[in-house]
């Protein structure tokens, strides 16, 4: 009898950590199918969905590299808006709109490298540096802006973000999951991406162990300024304009999509895929929120509120795994 | 007289092990006890239960005509019980006088509101800095203080909080030689009030200047209390050593043999920049083990550190058959050839959130890896391989590869954390405390694996706190001393004695 019970005992830490992002992704279209079942049965929910989701999931697969160290990169939001006003400005100066979106993503590069040199060069906590460089990228938006939105882009650019392609994927939608595929190759099949996750577990053992802390610590700032840079441009196609306040808040979102899609909030653990769903996560509540003409502010608290459920579970499974 | 404190017949288990077997320990006033032991023989343990850290399986501790049968540190405080540790505890972001009041600070109202009373403190402070001789501002921060002031700020403290038995642990490892004659002073000065010191110290020399009483603890065991005019150096240490050698390890050729035979490894005037060890030279010879003995901190695993390129060194040369080695960090000690067991297996041997495939592939993979570590691909066939290979020649238990690493037992992680070098396939590894917190089963395996490792032409060296094992394993000894290698022995030949003498600056 008691052999049973103890076969059939729900383990919720090994429940949660498989299957938690998709269940609340599900439940969170169960809710939104019963308030409103055309906002989920209608043709154009899907893209709209995506089309909300895409930034939301390029920069929490940025943070993802941050938060898989034990570390975190607040400048994400920030980078975000400067390269997407980096490369509007350069569509205003007359630059083909294809060239200005790589220099725009290039940017974005340089904006990690710039972090991983000076967390590597300090020692300090990268939340200090990413804090501070966070409000010097919002700066710098504004000097290189002038405060004003930028707007009226080549007709290409515009007609190519906002397409989509088989009805149901718009293009941002798309750079999200080949930036996905290409990090989920990366971190599954790489000596590089193994050697995060050791790095991510024991900072220490890992010296010892052999992996160059500073190379691979500048690694992954830049390939969290890389995807900030992707999203800059997806957010400046997506309004058709780059506003001098682009992104402020995300970084949260980010965080909050990494946590969500259960990567672990202190280092060594999470997978790309669930990253993705974090992200889409996110992407569906501010969706069913705008569809359920709930107020703008409102959301800002749902997103807290999910923030520390998630963190609060996590706590609570690595606690219990640790047993 | 009557003794500050007693205790009688203290019994401690931990699961597994008799940390203490029917101790008995007393203090009194006006006396400096000294106490001594190898590493492990209980010391650390007894005093534990004398600051309540720790709760006795049994026996009894008695002071001021109260019976415990243990003390919390609360009712050891309120019995005047006071102990400096070796790592002090005093507070940096603190002023002196605040550490000297943490957690009783006293208090006076002010139109009704209770606010810390500083007058009384400050007046308090400077009759008990005075008194030990700490004469800086008693605003200070106190992580502004060298160490030897901070240590005098960790006994004002104890004395402001009343303390009647002051427990030093080891005291002077730090301390320079007029130092520890202030220390020594100061210490005169307590006994003349009428306080009762206990004193845990290393250095042999020491005893008979400062001490009254010595008693000798060796594994856990009591082995008697001597007044220091009865006993001699020579004495204490032959109290203090002498156990059991079971089984030995050694080559089967003669070190005499074995020095005819090429040099594997040599290390030539290893210095590390913060001084933790100054020109470190030592060669080892294709199928010897060479061990290293000394006191915790003498410069043992800081050397092996600086070879290994951890921790910067200032100076020195590493070669590998000859050829000079390149090493500014790990990963270029591990591509060249070198492979470090830590002491710490938790904090720095293996990746915990890793199983034990992961962990094993580790090592393999970074040895073969290109871009300073960035570059290369994972190849799952091959780390099944090596995981597969490590797992059934080390016999390590484990329900398979992919089983997490940390849910191992000590002994089966020191194996998988050899398992990576071995896979990897290290040219010479160090093993640092290689069988600390093992069991005794899997301590001989790890003797035999590493000997195995010797003749199968790899390096070997392996620094070791128990004597013991060193006299039954390595068929060399290097002894340090205060950051200095002082001799090389022979394993077979030398004596427990003798390596004690050397590490303690006899």
């Amino acid at each position: 009898m008691s052999e049973k019970n103890n076969q059939k005992k729900f383990d919720f830490a090994t429940y949660w950590q498989r299957f938690g992002t998709i269940s609340i992704l599900l439940l969170l279209l169960v809710v939104l199918a019963i308030a409103k079942p055309s906002s989920v049965f209608s043709a154009n929910s899907i893209p709209q969905i995506l089309r909300q989701s895409a930034v939301n999931i390029l920069l929490a697969l940025g943070e993802f590299f941050a938060i898989l160290l034990g570390y975190i990169d607040l400048s994400i939001s920030a980078a975000c808006g400067l390269t997407g006003m980096v490369a509007a400005l350069l569509m205003r100066a007359g630059s083909p709109w294809v060239l200005a979106c790589i220099l725009g993503v290039l940017c974005g590069t340089l904006i990690g490298a710039v972090n991983g040199f000076l967390i590597n060069r300090t020692g300090l906590h990268p939340f200090i540096i990413t804090l501070g460089m966070q409000t010097i990228y919002f700066g710098l938006m504004l000097v290189i802006s002038n405060s004003s939105s930028v707007y009226g882009f080549p007709a290409g650019f515009s007609g190519f973000m906002n397409a989509t392609v088989a009805g149901i994927l718009p293009v941002g939608a798309i750079i999200a999951l080949v930036a996905a595929c290409i990090l989920w190759f990366f971190t599954t099949k790489t000596k590089a991406g193994r050697n995060l996750y050791a790095l991510g577990g024991n900072r220490e053992a890992a010296w010892y162990s052999g992996i160059n802390v500073h190379r691979h610590q500048m690694l992954v700032y830049m390939i969290s300024g890389t995807c900030a840079g992707l999203a800059g441009i997806v957010l400046t196609g997506r309004l058709n304009a780059a506003a001098p306040t682009a992104g402020t808040g995300y970084e949260t979102y980010a965080i909050a999509a990494t946590i969500i899609g259960g990567t672990s909030f202190f280092g060594g653990v999470g997978k790309i895929p669930g990253v993705v769903a974090g992200g889409l996560i996110i992407g569906i509540i501010n969706y069913g929120m705008t569809v359920l003409m709930i107020d703008a502010s409102m959301q800002k608290v749902v997103m807290g509120a999910l923030i520390i459920i998630a963190v609060t579970l996590d706590h609570f499974v690595s606690k219990s795994s640790r047993k | 007289m009557e003794p500050l404190i007693r205790m009688v017949g203290i019994t401690k288990t931990f699961p597994g092990v008799k940390a203490l077997d029917n101790i008995s320990f007393d203090i009194l006033p006006g006396e400096v006890h000294v106490l001594i032991g190898e590493n492990g023989a209980g010391k650390s343990t007894l005093m534990k239960i004398l600051s309540g850290v720790y709760q006795p399986t049994s026996g009894q501790i008695i002071c001021n005509g109260h019976e415990y049968s243990a003390l919390t540190t609360k009712t050891s405080a309120e019995e005047g019980i006071a102990v400096v540790y070796q790592e002090l505890s005093v507070i940096n972001e603190l002023s002196i006088l605040e550490n000297l009041f943490v957690g009783k600070l006293p208090t006076t109202k002010r139109l009704g509101i209770p606010v810390v009373d500083y007058k009384t403190m400050m007046e308090k402070a400077k009759i008990v800095l005075e008194q030990v001789g700490l004469r800086h501002d008693p605003n200070t921060l106190v992580g502004e203080l060298a160490i030897p002031d901070k240590q005098l700020c960790e006994i004002a403290k104890a004395l402001v909080s009343g303390a009647k038995v002051i427990v030093l642990d080891e005291p002077t490892t730090s301390l320079t030689t007029s130092e520890v004659e202030r220390l020594h002073g100061l210490i005169r000065e307590l006994k003349a009030q009428g306080c009762g010191i206990v004193y845990i110290s290393h250095k042999m020399k020491e005893l008979h200047q400062i001490g009254d009483r010595i008693t000798v603890l060796k594994d856990g065991g009591y082995v008697g209390t001597y007044s220091v005019n009865e006993v001699t150096l020579d004495d204490l240490i032959r109290l203090m050593v002498g156990r059991e050698i079971k089984g030995t390890y050694f080559a089967d050729e003669s070190a005499e043999e074995l020095q005819k035979r090429p040099v594997i490894f040599e290390a030539k005037g290893i210095t590390r920049a913060d001084g933790a060890c100054r020109d470190i030279s030592f060669q080892l010879h294709e199928g010897e083990i060479l061990g290293f003995a000394g006191l915790v901190g003498a410069g043992r695993t800081e050397a092996m550190e600086a070879i290994f390129g951890a921790v910067p060194k200032k100076a020195g040369q590493v070669f590998l058959r000859g050829k000079e080695l390149k090493i500014t960090e790990p990963y270029a000690a591990i591509k060249q050839g070198l492979g470090m067991l830590t002491e710490d297996r938790r904090k720095l041997g293996f990746a915990k959130n890793f199983t034990c495939k992961q962990n094993i592939s580790l090592e393999p993979y970074i040895k073969e890896s290109t871009a300073g570590g960035l570059g290369g691909m994972l190849d799952e066939g091959k780390e099944q391989k090596w995981a597969a290979e490590q797992i059934s020649a080390l016999s390590v238990k484990c329900t398979g590869p992919d089983q997490m690493t940390v849910n191992l037992s000590g002994g089966n992680q020191q194996k998988v954390i050899l398992g990576k070098w071995m896979a990897a396939g290290s040219e010479v590894l160090i093993f640092d405390e290689p069988t600390k917190g093992i069991d005794v089963g899997s301590k001989s395996e790890i003797y035999v694996l590493m000997r195995r490792l010797a003749k199968a032409g790899k390096g070997v060296l392996m620094i070791s706190s128990e004597q013991t094992e060193l006299l039954s394993v390595c068929d060399r000894i290097a002894v340090f001393h205060n950051g200095e290698l002082k001799a090389v022995l022979e394993g077979k030949k030398a004596t427990e004695e003798e390596i004690v003498k050397i590490s303690t600056g006899e």
